[in-house]
C-alpha cells in the first residue's frame, strides 16, 4: 500500500502527517523547536535544530505508523511558513540563525520603501505588502546593518529551501514561498529587478524557482538508510502554509473564503486574478501559474485569548490552560452578543490588515459600572473576531463571499465558530479532525501522482462535514458595535503612536 | 525566638555539627555604622527576615527584603547591607560549609540524608538558578527556629533531627526557587527557560528529575507536559539540542570530534557517533567531510 507524507515547517513546530491515497490520516507526529528573541524585534530559529527536529519527528512517524504496517512512502510533500530568510555561505552552511516571518527588525527599510514611488511599483509587481516581515526588507536590513554576513552570503534561502537542500542537495524555492518574499514578480513569475536592486542582490543569490509540484527523486543515501525509505521516494517541494490551508479547505472558485486563526490569523480567497488594492492592504501569493491566494493577515488571533487566560483565567491544575480557556468560554456564553456594550480592540501586538499600524495597541472601551468579569471575557473574544471581520469586509470590496470555511485551533472552538458565522452572517464550514495545511499538501502530492487531474479537481473533492449557520439577531447586535470598533481602530491612531513612544 | 549566635569552634553546641559554621538570630534595635559590611565566604548562607525592612546587596545586586523573605547566598558571593549596616528588625541565619569534593555538588557530607542523585539535582538547581532572594517563604524561618531548638535543647535524637531539618531547608528553598518565577500558567515560557538552561549547561548530564526541577514541576506532570508540547520525551528533546549543537560545531574544522562529543553532553565519542548516525545517517566524521568549508 502506498502512502503520502506531508511535512509542515510551522512557526513553533514541525508537523508530520501520513495519509493513505484516499486522504485518510494514518498517523501524525509533531516536533517543537524554539524561537529566539535576542533583541526586542528579533525572532530567529536555528536551521539545524529545525532540520534535526524534522528528521526525528519523521523517523518516529515512520517507525510507529508506516514501516510496521508495510506502507510504501510514495512521496513527501513540504509546506512552510512564509517570509523566512536564511543566509548561507558557499558551502551551504548557515551564517547565523534563520530570521523567521515574525521578525520586525527591518522597520526602517520598510518605512522608507513604503512611502516611495518605487515601493508602490514593487508592491504591484510582487504582491507582498511592504512590511518588515517581507524577506525583501530583511535582506536589505542585512545589507545595511550586517555587512560582514552580507559579504559572506552565497545565497539567501527560505527555511524550506535549506531543509530540502539537506535532503537532496538542490537549492530550490517554490512559487508560493517565492511569491511571499517581496522579490518575485507574480505576474511574470520572474525575480523582480527593482526589488532585487533594493535588496542589493542578483538572481544567482536566490534558489532556483520551481512549481509547487516539482518532484525530486534525489533523497540522499544516508537518509534513505537512516529513515528506511526507498531510493525512488519523491521529495515534492510543495507550497506555503497559507496557500496549503486554503487549498486543504477546498476553497477554489467563486464565493468562498477561508479564515485561519491560530496564534495569528488570516482571511484568504483564491482565484485566477490578483486583487488590486490602491491602499496596499492585501497580499497576493501564487499557488500555481494561474492561481492566486489573496487576503489579509492579523497579528492578534488566538495568542490574545491565551494572554487573557494566563492573566485572568482560573487554573485548577498547574499549566492547564485548556481547562482555564474552557471555563472562561463557558462564562462568556452567559453574556449576550455585544457584551452589553463593552468593546475590545485586540491590537496588543500591533496590527497588519486592514489598518497596517505597527503602533496599534489594545483597549477596552465602553466600560460601565455593571460590567463584570464575564463581559471582559466575551468582549475579548468578540474583539479578536471583529478584527477578522474587518479583514473580510475589505476583501468583500473586491470579491463576493457567500460562504466561509475556517481552520486553526482558535477558530475551531465551537463558541468562536458560531460567533464567526454570526458576525459575518454567513454559513461556516469546518473539519474537526486535522490540519487543513497538511491536507492541502496531501492534495498537491496526490495531484502530482495523477490521482487528481489538477488542483481544481482535487479541491472539489474536499468535504467539510460540519456547518454552523448564522443567527440574524446576533448579527444585528454585532454590527451595531462593529461600527464603533471600526471607527476606534483608525480614530485612535495618534494616541496609539503617542503611547507607543512611551512604552 | 530569643537572640543567640552559635559559631563553629567557639560554641560547644556545634561540636557535633562540623558542617554548621554559624547559626544565629538577632533582634536589631539600633543602627550602627559598619554593623553589616559586605563579605564573601565559602559557605552557603541563608538569611531569613522576621521583622523589618532590609536593603541588602547580594552578588552585586540590590534587593529589598520584607518579613518572610529569604536571602540565599551561594559560596564565594558577596553579601551585606546596602550601606554596610544592619537596619532595625529581626533576622535569623545559618551558614553551611560545603564540601569541595563533589563535582558541582553542594550538600555532600555524612550529615546529609539526601541521596546522591537528589543532592546533585538540588545543587544543580541552586547553581543554575542563582536567584539570591526568595520572597514569601515563612517556612524557611520556621525550619531555622526548629534547628535552633533541636541544637539548644539536645533532646534524644537531636543530631539526626537537626541534620534532617537542614536537608529540609534546602529542599524547601529549591522548590520555592523553581516556582518563584512562574505562576504555573505559562508553560511555553517555562519551557523556554528550561531550554536556555540546558543549552548553557549542555556538556552536563541531565536526568529527567533535574530538568523537571528546573521547570518547577514534579516529573509526572513534567513528562506529560513536555511530550504534549514538544512531541518528544524530555530526554529525546535533549538529544535534539545536543545533535543540533554538534552539527554547528562539526562545521568548524578546529574542534576535535571527541571535544564536540563531550561539549555537547555525550558520554564518549562512541556514544556520540552512534546517536548521530542513528538520526542523520552519517557518522560525525562523514558529516564533517561533507560540510567542511573548502577554503
Amino acid at each position: 500500500m502506498k502512502c503520502i507524507i506531508t511535512i509542515e515547517l510551522g512557526t513553533n513546530a514541525v508537523r508530520v502527517f501520513a495519509f493513505d491515497l484516499n486522504g485518510n490520516v494514518i498517523g501524525s507526529q509533531r516536533g517543537y523547536y524554539p524561537t529566539f528573541h535576542t533583541e526586542p524585534d528579533y525572532s530567529e530559529q536555528d536551521p539545524d535544530q529545525m532540520f534535526i527536529t524534522m528528521l526525528y519527528a519523521l523517523k518516529n512517524l515512520l517507525n510507529e505508523h508506516i514501516h510496521p504496517k508495510k506502507y510504501k512512502v510514495a512521496s513527501i510533500c513540504f509546506s512552510a511558513s512564509m517570509h523566512s530568510v536564511l543566509a548561507v555561505d558557499k558551502n551551504g552552511n548557515p551564517l547565523g540563525n534563520a530570521i523567521t516571518w515574525s521578525d520586525n527588525r527591518a522597520k526602517k527599510e520598510a518605512d522608507k520603501l513604503k512611502t516611495s514611488a518605487l515601493g508602490k511599483a514593487i508592491y504591484t509587481a510582487t504582491g507582498t505588502p511592504l512590511h518588515p516581515m517581507s524577506p525583501l526588507m530583511k535582506i536589505a536590513w542585512i545589507k545595511n546593518n550586517d555587512k560582514e554576513r552580507f559579504r559572506q552570503t552565497n545565497k539567501f534561502l527560505s527555511i524550506k529551501s535549506y531543509i530540502i537542500k539537506q535532503l537532496t542537495d538542490e537549492y530550490l524555492i517554490d512559487y508560493s514561498i517565492a511569491s511571499a518574499t517581496g522579490l518575485l514578480n507574480i505576474h511574470k513569475i520572474k525575480w523582480d529587478a527593482d526589488a532585487l536592486k533594493f535588496a542589493g542582490i542578483t538572481p544567482i543569490m536566490l534558489p532556483d524557482l520551481v512549481p509547487v509540484f516539482t518532484p525530486l527523486s534525489k533523497l540522499k543515501k544516508a537518509y534513505q538508510s537512516s529513515l528506511g525509505l526507498p531510493a525512488d521516494t519523491k521529495i515534492i517541494v510543495g507550497s506555503s502554509d497559507g496557500c496549503m490551508a486554503i487549498l486543504g479547505d477546498g476553497v477554489k472558485g467563486e464565493g468562498k473564503a477561508t479564515i485561519t486563526i491560530e496564534d495569528s490569523g488570516a482571511v484568504r480567497v483564491m482565484g485566477d486574478k490578483v486583487l488590486k488594492d490602491e491602499k496596499q492592504r492585501f497580499f497576493n501569493y501564487l499557488l500555481t501559474e494561474d492561481c492566486y491566494v489573496s487576503g489579509g493577515p492579523t497579528n492578534n488571533g488566538g495568542v490574545i485569548f491565551e494572554w487573557f487566560s494566563k492573566q485572568f483565567g482560573d487554573f485548577k491544575n498547574p499549566f492547564d490552560i485548556e481547562y482555564s480557556m474552557q471555563e472562561l468560554i463557558a462564562e462568556a456564553s452567559k453574556v449576550p452578543a455585544g457584551s452589553e456594550g463593552l468593546l475590545f480592540l485586540p491590537y496588543l501586538l500591533g496590527e497588519r490588515a486592514p489598518i497596517w499600524n505597527a503602533n496599534a495597541k489594545g483597549a477596552y472601551f465602553g466600560l460601565n459600572i455593571k460590567h463584570e468579569r464575564k463581559h471582559f471575557i466575551r468582549a475579548t473574544i468578540e474583539g479578536i473576531l471583529y478584527e477578522i471581520y474587518s479583514i473580510g469586509k475589505t476583501l468583500e470590496e473586491h470579491r463576493s463571499i457567500k460562504r466561509l470555511s475556517i481552520n486553526g485551533s482558535f477558530a475551531n472552538i465551537p463558541f468562536c465558530t458560531q460567533m464567526i458565522a454570526d458576525i459575518f452572517n454567513k454559513p461556516v464550514q469546518l473539519r474537526q479532525n486535522f490540519h487543513s495545511v497538511s491536507y492541502g499538501a496531501f492534495l498537491v502530492a496526490a495531484t502530482e501522482m495523477g490521482i487528481y487531474k489538477n488542483l481544481d479537481e482535487a479541491a472539489k473533492t474536499v468535504v467539510l462535514p460540519d456547518e454552523y449557520l448564522p443567527e440574524k439577531l446576533n448579527h444585528h447586535a454585532y454590527m451595531k458595535y462593529f461600527k464603533i470598533f471600526e471607527r476606534l481602530s483608525t480614530k485612535l491612531a495618534p494616541e496609539f503612536e503617542e503611547i507607543a513612544n512611551l512604552q | 525566638m530569643h537572640q543567640f549566635v552559635f559559631q563553629q569552634g567557639i560554641s560547644e553546641e556545634l561540636q557535633l555539627f562540623p558542617h554548621i559554621t554559624e547559626l544565629g538570630a538577632k533582634k536589631n534595635q539600633a543602627i550602627h555604622l559598619n554593623s553589616f559590611p559586605q563579605s564573601s565566604s565559602e559557605c552557603i548562607r541563608v538569611y531569613f527576615v522576621m521583622e523589618g525592612k532590609f536593603e541588602w546587596r547580594v552578588n552585586d545586586g540590590s534587593y529589598i527584603l520584607y518579613p518572610g523573605d529569604v536571602s540565599l547566598v551561594m559560596p564565594n558571593k558577596k553579601f551585606g547591607g546596602e550601606k554596610g549596616m544592619l537596619e532595625i528588625g529581626s533576622i535569623s541565619w545559618i551558614h553551611i560549609k560545603i564540601s569541595k569534593q563533589g563535582n558541582n555538588e553542594l550538600l555532600t557530607g555524612k550529615w546529609s540524608t539526601l541521596s546522591e542523585t537528589e543532592s546533585q539535582a538540588i545543587s544543580k538547581v541552586l547553581l543554575i538558578n542563582n536567584i539570591p532572594v526568595l520572597s514569601k517563604l515563612p517556612e524557611a524561618g520556621r525550619i531555622l527556629r526548629y534547628i535552633h531548638d533541636e541544637i539548644y535543647n539536645q533532646e534524644i535524637g537531636y543530631t539526626t533531627r537537626a541534620n534532617q531539618l537542614i536537608d529540609e531547608l534546602f529542599i524547601t528553598i529549591t522548590r520555592h526557587l523553581t516556582k518563584q518565577n512562574n505562576r504555573a500558567r505559562d508553560f511555553p515560557k517555562v519551557f523556554m527557560q528550561l531550554e536556555q538552561a540546558l543549552r548553557q549547561n549542555l556538556s552536563q548530564q541531565w536526568t529527567v528529575e533535574e530538568m523537571a526541577a528546573i521547570a518547577g514541576m514534579g516529573t509526572t506532570l513534567f513528562n506529560e507536559k513536555v511530550k504534549n508540547y514538544s512531541g518528544f520525551t524530555p530526554l529525546n528533546y535533549l538529544i535534539n539540542i545536543r545533535i543540533s549543537e554538534a552539527i554547528k560545531l562539526l562545521k568548524k574544522k578546529d574542534v576535535s570530534i571527541t571535544d564536540i562529543a563531550l561539549d555537547t553532553g555525550f558520554y564518549s565519542s562512541q556514544h556520540f557517533s552512534t546517536t548521530f548516525k542513528k538520526l542523520t545517517g552519517y557518522t560525525p566524521s562523514q558529516f564533517r567531510k561533507n560540510n567542511l568549508s573548502q577554503e
